[in-house]
C-alpha cells in the first residue's frame, strides 16, 4: 500500500489525537479491494456467471461483519474468458490501478501458474483461485497462492483408493486437453500402479466440443471397469457418460470437484434421462442443501433468498460458488489476523497468517475444524449422484489426506 | 508542405531521415517516449509495453505483407519461437555464459532461429500465393504450437504448462520492474522501426516492392523470387522472433496458447487498420488495436457501474469492435489510418487554399 | 482388423460431416470467388439456432406442451416397462422429441438463411472486384463479429439438444472385435451424403446451378448473358448458410454446443484447399480422407494429435499440388 499525502495527513492527525496510546502510526485506507477474474464468457461461462453473484454476497457479508479491521472491502469482477493471458492482464491492471488491492481471486489453473512467477516483491498479492492444481500448494516457492481444499492429485488418489476398495482392477483416465485436465494424470498413473490397478486408457479430449463418439468407442474397446473424468465443468462429461450408457457399457464414472455440480447433473437428467445414477466423485465441502450442521450455509441461504430471488441462486448455491466463498473467507481470515495485530497489510504478512490457520472453524463448509497444511486443506468426502432425488449423497465419511 | 527534397550531395541522398520534418518528428518522438517512460503511471506503462511488444511483430508483418505482398496468417508461430528460444537458450546456457551478458547471446539466437524457421515456412510461398499461402501459414501456426505442446519436447518447452522465464540482465542490471522493461522495449522498438524504414530504401526493399506490385514482372526484371521472397519471410520472422524474445522477458511465464491463431490475426488486423506498406502504419494500428478494448472497458465500466450481470457482455463487445474495425477499414479505408493522417496533414498544410 | 474397421467407419462418418460443411465454402467460392474463413462461425450460428428452436422455444411457458415432449397415449403405453437405453426406448424417445426437432431444424434453416443474406448484402457485395487479401481479411473480421455476437445473444453455454435421429446403439461383431456405432451418427452420415449429392446435382443440372457455374467462369460475361450476378451471389450464400445450419445441428448433437464449433471452419478450410477450391469431387475425397486419417490418428496417437491432421495434410498437398488434388490451375496474365 502506498502512503499518499492525504492518507498521511489523516493518519498523523489521528495519531496526534490518540497520543500516548501504543497505536502504531500507519496509513489506514478507506477501503480494501478484493479483485477477481472469472470466466464470464468462454467455455466455462456458466460457472463464472454463477460465481460472480457469490462474490457480491461475500462482499456484503464481510462488510456486515466489519470488513477487515473496520475497513470495508470492495470486490471487483473482471472477465477472463478462461484465457490465462487475459486473466494475467486483468491482474496487472488491478495492480496498477488499485493501490489498496489486498487479495486477488483467479480463475484457472493456467492463470495461477502463469502468474505465480510474477508474485514477487511489490507485485505480490494473496491469491485464491478456482483451481485445485497440485502445483499451487507450494508454500516454499510460492506462499501467496493457496487451495481451499485438497489438490486434484489428492482427489484422484482418493478415487483410486475407492476403486481399489470396491475391487476394481482397471481404470481409464479421460481428461480435457488443458492444464486443468492434465494436472493430476501423471500422478494418477503412478498411484494406480502402486495400488495394482491397470490403466487401460489415457484419453485427452477437447475441453468443449469434443468428438464424443470416438472417445466413447475408445473407452468401450478398452473395457475399463472404472473411468476417472478430469478437467470438465459443464460440458463433455455428461455427454461421455450418456454415450457410454447408450452403448450399454457397465463402466463406472468418477469425477473430481469441478465435475460434481448438481445444477449440471440435474439439467442433464431433465434433458436426457437418469443416466447419471451412480456417478460418484470427491467433494471437499458440504452441498448447500446440507445446512443442518452448517450455520454459515443458513446465513448464506437467508441472504440468497433475499438478494437472488428469481435466479437459480435463490435456493441453492452451486459448489463452484461455495468453493469461491470458502477460498475468499480463508483469505479474509488471514487478512483480518494481520489487521488485528495492528500491522499494515502486506502480501507477506497475509501469507504468513494464512499458513498459520489451524483448527479453523469454517462454519460448516467442511466436516470439522480444518488446518492449512502446505497451503491446502486436505479434507473432503465422496458423494454419489442419485437421479431420483436429484441430490449428490455422501457415500463416505469425511477423510483427511 | 514539402513538395520535394533538395539534395545537393550524395550523402544527403542516402540519409534515412531525408528532410527536416522527418528529423524533427523522429527526435521529438524519442524525447516524448523518454518523458513518458519517466512520468507515466503504472497502468500507462503496462499498456505501452504491450503496444511495444505488438509493434515489433507488426513491423515484421509489414515487411512481409505490406512491402512484399505475401499474406501470412501464422506469424504468431514466430513470436512463439522467439519467446521459447530465448528462454530455452537461457536455461541451457546458464553457467556457461555469465548472466550479465546473456541477453546479448540469447536474443540474437532467438532472432536467428525465428528467421531460419521463417525461411522454412516461406518455402510454400514459391509455389502458392494469396489464399493458399494464407492457409499454409495458418496451418504452420497450428503445427508449431502443437509441437511446442508435445510431451516429446516438454523437457525443454514445458509442454502445455508453459515455461518460467527469467528477467533480462544487462551487465548486472536486472530489469525487474515494468518501467525498466518499458525502457528496453521502447529502445528496441524504436530501433526496429528505423531499421524497417531503412530497409525499404535499399536494393532489397525495392525488390520486395517490385514483387508486391507484380511478382512475374519482377522476375522478368531480374529479381530472383526465390531469394527475395525467402528473405522477406526471414526478415519478418526475425522481427516477430525479436518481439517474442522481449515478450518472454516481459512476462514471467509463457504458455503455448498465448501464441495461437488469435495473435496472428491480431497482428494482421493491426497492420490493416494502421496502413499497409507504410512505416508508421504499424504504429497507428497497434495503438488502435490495443486502445480500443481498453477504451471499451473503461467506458463500459463507467456506464454500467461495474454491475455484476453486465461484465459478461464486455468481452463479446470488444471482440465485435475488433471485427468491425477490421471490416470498416478494409471496406472504407484500405490504406489505413496512415492515409487518414496523411490526408489531414496535407489539408492542414494547404489550408486555406485547398482541402483534401 | 476389427479395430481398424471401427475407426475407419468412425472416420467416414465424420468425413461426411466435413464434406457437408465444405459444400458451403466451395459454393460461395464458386459463385463469388470469396473464400469464407468465417464459415465455421456460420455453422456455430446454425447450431445455436437449432438449440434455440428445439430447446429454448419449447421450454417457454407460452409454448404448447406437445411441442416440448409429445406424449400421445399409444406412445406412453409403448414406453411402459421398457428398460433404459433399450433400442426401442431410444426410438420412442425420439418420437416424442420429434415436434421440437422439426421446429429446431426448420427454425435453424430459416434463421441461418437470413443471417447468410445479411452477411452477403452488407459485407460481401461491396467486396466485388477487391483483392484476395481484402476478401480474406473481411471474412476474418466477420469471425470476430460473429463469435462476439453469439456470446452476446446466447450468454452461457447451452444444454443438450435432441438428437436428429433415434440414437440407438448398433453393435455387432466383426473379426472378433465388437464394433460400436451410434444410430444417429449413421443417419447423420446419410443426411450429409444425400445433401452433398443433391447439391452437386443441383449445380450440375439445374438452371440456377448453371448460372452459378457461369458466374464462376467469368463474371462479366455472365452478366452480359443476362444472368443476374447479385442473385447468384445471394443464392450461393443462402445455400452455404442452410447447409451450414444442418451441419451445425448435427455437430450440436454430436459434440455439444459451444463457441468452439467455429474452429471446425478452419480445419474444413484446410480440407477444401486440399481437395481443390472449385472441385466438389476433390473436396469430397479430401473430406473423407481427412476424416479417416483423423480417426486413425485418434486411435493410434490420441486425441490431441488428431487436431492437426488436416493442417499437416494440407501443407503436404499444397507443396505437392499447389491448387489442391483436383483444383483448376489459375491462369495469370502479366
Amino acid at each position: 500500500m502506498k502512503l499518499n499525502r492525504r492518507s498521511f495527513l489523516a493518519s498523523s492527525a489521528a495519531a496526534t489525537a490518540v497520543m500516548g496510546t501504543p497505536m502504531i502510526l500507519r496509513a489506514q485506507p478507506t477501503e480494501y479491494v478484493v479483485a477477481s477474474s472469472l470466466p464470464l464468457t468462454g467455455p466455462f461461462a456458466t460457472a463464472g456467471q454463477l460465481v460472480s453473484p457469490a462474490m457480491k454476497m461475500f462482499e456484503a457479508l464481510v462488510n456486515e461483519d466489519g470488513g477487515i479491521g473496520g475497513v470495508p472491502i470492495r470486490t471487483t469482477i473482471e472477465d477472463s474468458g478462461y484465457v490465462p493471458a487475459t486473466a494475467l492482464a486483468n491482474y496487472q491492471r488491478a495492480l496498477a490501478t488499485e493501490p489498496n488491492l489486498v487479495m486477488y481471486y483467479g480463475d484457472s489453473t493456467g492463470f495461477m501458474k502463469l502468474v505465480a512467477p510474477e508474485l514477487k516483491g511489490e507485485n505480490a498479492t494473496l491469491m485464491g483461485s478456482t483451481s485445485f492444481a497440485s502445483d499451487l500448494a507450494n508454500p516454499a516457492e510460492n506462499p501467496y497462492q493457496y487451495l481451499p481444499g485438497p489438490s486434484y492429485e489428492d482427489q484422484v488418489d482418493i478415487l483410486l483408493q475407492n476403486i481399489k476398495d470396491a475391487g476394481g482392477s482397471t481404470v481409464a483416465f479421460i481428461f480435457s486437453n488443458t492444464e486443468f485436465g492434465r494436472d493430476p494424470i501423471e500422478h494418477g498413473k503412478k498411484k494406480a500402479e502402486e495400488l495394482g490397478i491397470k490403466v487401460v486408457l489415457e484419453e485427452a479430449t477437447k475441453a468443449q466440443g469434443a468428438d464424443i463418439p470416438t472417445h466413447v468407442t475408445k473407452l468401450a474397446q478398452s473395457g475399463a471397469e472404472h473411468c476417472i473424468l478430469q478437467g470438465y465443468v459443464t460440458g463433455v462429461w455428461p455427454q461421455l457418460i450418456g454415450g457410454a450408457r447408450q452403448f450399454g457399457l457397465p463402466t463406472q464414472f468418477h469425477g473430481t470437484f469441478w465435475g460434481m455440480e448438481k445444477l449440471i447433473a440435474d439439467r442433464v437428467t431433465a434433458e436426457a434421462g437418469p443416466f447419471l445414477e451412480g456417478y460418484s466423485g470427491v467433494m471437499p465441502y458440504r452441498y448447500s442443501y446440507d445446512q443442518e450442521e452448517a450455520p454459515i450455509y443458513q446465513r448464506y441461504a437467508a441472504f440468497q433468498k433475499k438478494a437472488f430471488a428469481g435466479t437459480p441462486l435463490e435456493n441453492y448455491m452451486p459448489t463452484w460458488g461455495l468453493q469461491s466463498l470458502i477460498s475468499l473467507n480463508l483469505g479474509i481470515e488471514a487478512l483480518r489476523r494481520v489487521a488485528n495485530k495492528g500491522l499494515e497489510i502486506t502480501a507477506d504478512r497475509a501469507a504468513e497468517e494464512l499458513a498459520g490457520i489451524n483448527d479453523y472453524d469454517s462454519g460448516g463448509f467442511f466436516g470439522g475444524p480444518v488446518s492449512m497444511v502446505d497451503n491446502k486443506i486436505g479434507t473432503g468426502r465422496v458423494y454419489t449422484y442419485k437421479a431420483e432425488s436429484g441430490l449428490f449423497e455422501p457415500s463416505s465419511d469425511w477423510f483427511t489426506v | 508542405m514539402i513538395n520535394a527534397n533538395l539534395k545537393s550531395t550524395y550523402a544527403a541522398d542516402e540519409r534515412v531521415l531525408n528532410n527536416r520534418y522527418k528529423q524533427f518528428f523522429v527526435y521529438g518522438m524519442a524525447l516524448l517516449l523518454a518523458v513518458f517512460g519517466a512520468f507515466a503511471n503504472d497502468y500507462l506503462i503496462l499498456i505501452a509495453c504491450k503496444m511495444g511488444l505488438l509493434l515489433i511483430a507488426v513491423v515484421g508483418i509489414n515487411v512481409l505483407t505490406g512491402y512484399t505482398g505475401l499474406v501470412s496468417l501464422g506469424h504468431a508461430a514466430f513470436v512463439a519461437i522467439g519467446a521459447y528460444a530465448v528462454t530455452i537458450f537461457n536455461n541451457l546456457a546458464t553457467g556457461i555464459i555469465p548472466a550479465g551478458i546473456m541477453p546479448f547471446f540469447s536474443i540474437p539466437f532467438a532472432v536467428f532461429l525465428a528467421a531460419a524457421i521463417g525461411v522454412l515456412v516461406g518455402l510454400p510461398s514459391l509455389r502458392v500465393k494469396g489464399l493458399y499461402l494464407a492457409v499454409a501459414t495458418l496451418a504452420a501456426n497450428f503445427i508449431v504450437i502443437f509441437l511446442i505442446e508435445q510431451d516429446l519436447f516438454a523437457p525443454w518447452t514445458g509442454g502445455m504448462t508453459g515455461l518460467t522465464t527469467n528477467a533480462p540482465n544487462f551487465f548486472g542490471w536486472v530489469l525487474d520492474s515494468k518501467r525498466e522493461m518499458f525502457g528496453m522495449i521502447a529502445v528496441i522498438g524504436f530501433v526496429s522501426l528505423l531499421a524497417a524504414q531503412n530497409l525499404i530504401r535499399t536494393r532489397v526493399g525495392r525488390a520486395f516492392i517490385a514483387i508486391r506490385d507484380r511478382d512475374y514482372s519482377a522476375e522478368i526484371l531480374g529479381i530472383s523470387l526465390l531469394k527475395y521472397k525467402l528473405t522477406s519471410f526471414a526478415i519478418s520472422a526475425a522481427y516477430c522472433g525479436l518481439s517474442g524474445a522481449l515478450f518472454a522477458y516481459f512476462y514471467a511465464r509463457i504458455l503455448p496458447e498465448q501464441f495461437e491463431l488469435d495473435l496472428s490475426l491480431e497482428l494482421v488486423a493491426a497492420l490493416i487498420v494502421g496502413g499497409m506498406g507504410r512505416t508508421l502504419g504499424p504504429v497507428f494500428g497497434v495503438i488502435v488495436i490495443v486502445m480500443v478494448p481498453e477504451v471499451i472497458k473503461i467506458t463500459f465500466g463507467a456506464i454500467t457501474g461495474d454491475a455484476a450481470g453486465m461484465a459478461q457482455l464486455r468481452a463479446p463487445l470488444q471482440e465485435i469492435a475488433f471485427g468491425v474495425l477490421l471490416v470498416f477499414f478494409l471496406l472504407k479505408e484500405p490504406l489505413g489510418i496512415n492515409q487518414i493522417v496523411d490526408r489531414m496533414l496535407r489539408a492542414a498544410n494547404r489550408w486555406p487554399f485547398a482541402r483534401g | 482388423m476389427g479395430q481398424f474397421l471401427q475407426f475407419a467407419i468412425n472416420g467416414l462418418m465424420s468425413g461426411a460431416i466435413y464434406a457437408l460443411i465444405a459444400i458451403g465454402i466451395v459454393s460461395v467460392f464458386k459463385a463469388t470467388k470469396v473464400v469464407n474463413f468465417a464459415h465455421g462461425y456460420l455453422i456455430m450460428f446454425g447450431a445455436y439456432f437449432y438449440f434455440t428452436f428445439s430447446v429454448v422455444v419449447p421450454g417457454q411457458p407460452w409454448a404448447p406442451e406437445w411441442l416440448a415432449s409429445w406424449q400421445p397415449d399409444w406412445l406412453v403405453t409403448a414406453k411402459e416397462g421398457l428398460p433404459m437405453f433399450s433400442p426401442m426406448g431410444a426410438v420412442l424417445d425420439w418420437v416424442s422429441n420429434l415436434p421440437r426437432i422439426v421446429l429446431g431444424i426448420i427454425g435453424a434453416l430459416i434463421a441461418n438463411a437470413i443471417v447468410g443474406r445479411i452477411i452477403e448484402r452488407t459485407l460481401m457485395r461491396p467486396l466485388m472486384g477487391q483483392s484476395v487479401f481484402a476478401m480474406i481479411m473481411v471474412t476474418v473480421g466477420l469471425i470476430s463479429i460473429m463469435s462476439g455476437s453469439a456470446q452476446l445473444i446466447w450468454t452461457a453455454d447451452a444444454a443438450n439438444v435432441p438428437y436428429i435421429a433415434p440414437n440407438m446403439p448398433i453393435r455387432f461383431e466383426l473379426f472378433g472385435t465388437m464394433i460400436f456405432i451410434f444410430g444417429t451418427d449413421l443417419v447423420n452420415m446419410l443426411i450429409a451424403l444425400i445433401l452433398f449429392g443433391g447439391i452437386v446435382a443441383f449445380v450440375r443440372f439445374t438452371k440456377g446451378g448453371i448460372a452459378i457455374r457461369a458466374t464462376a467462369e467469368d463474371q462479366s460475361t455472365a452478366y452480359s448473358m443476362g444472368i443476374s450476378v447479385p442473385k447468384v451471389f445471394s443464392r450461393a450464400w443462402v445455400l452455404a448458410s442452410t447447409t451450414g445450419a444442418i451441419a451445425g445441428a448435427i455437430l450440436a448433437t454430436r459434440n455439444g454446443i459451444s463457441p468452439s464449433l467455429g474452429l471446425f471452419g478452419f480445419s474444413v478450410l484446410a480440407i477444401v484447399l486440399m481437395g481443390g477450391l472449385d472441385s466438389y469431387v476433390g473436396v469430397f475425397i479430401a473430406a473423407m480422407a481427412v476424416g479417416v486419417m483423423e480417426a486413425m490418428t485418434q486411435w493410434q496417437l490420441g486425441g490431441d494429435w488428431a487436431e492437426i491432421v488436416p493442417y499437416v495434410a494440407v501443407l503436404i498437398v499444397l507443396i505437392w499440388r499447389p491448387h489442391g488434388l483436383m483444383g483448376q490451375k489459375e491462369v495469370e496474365r502479366i
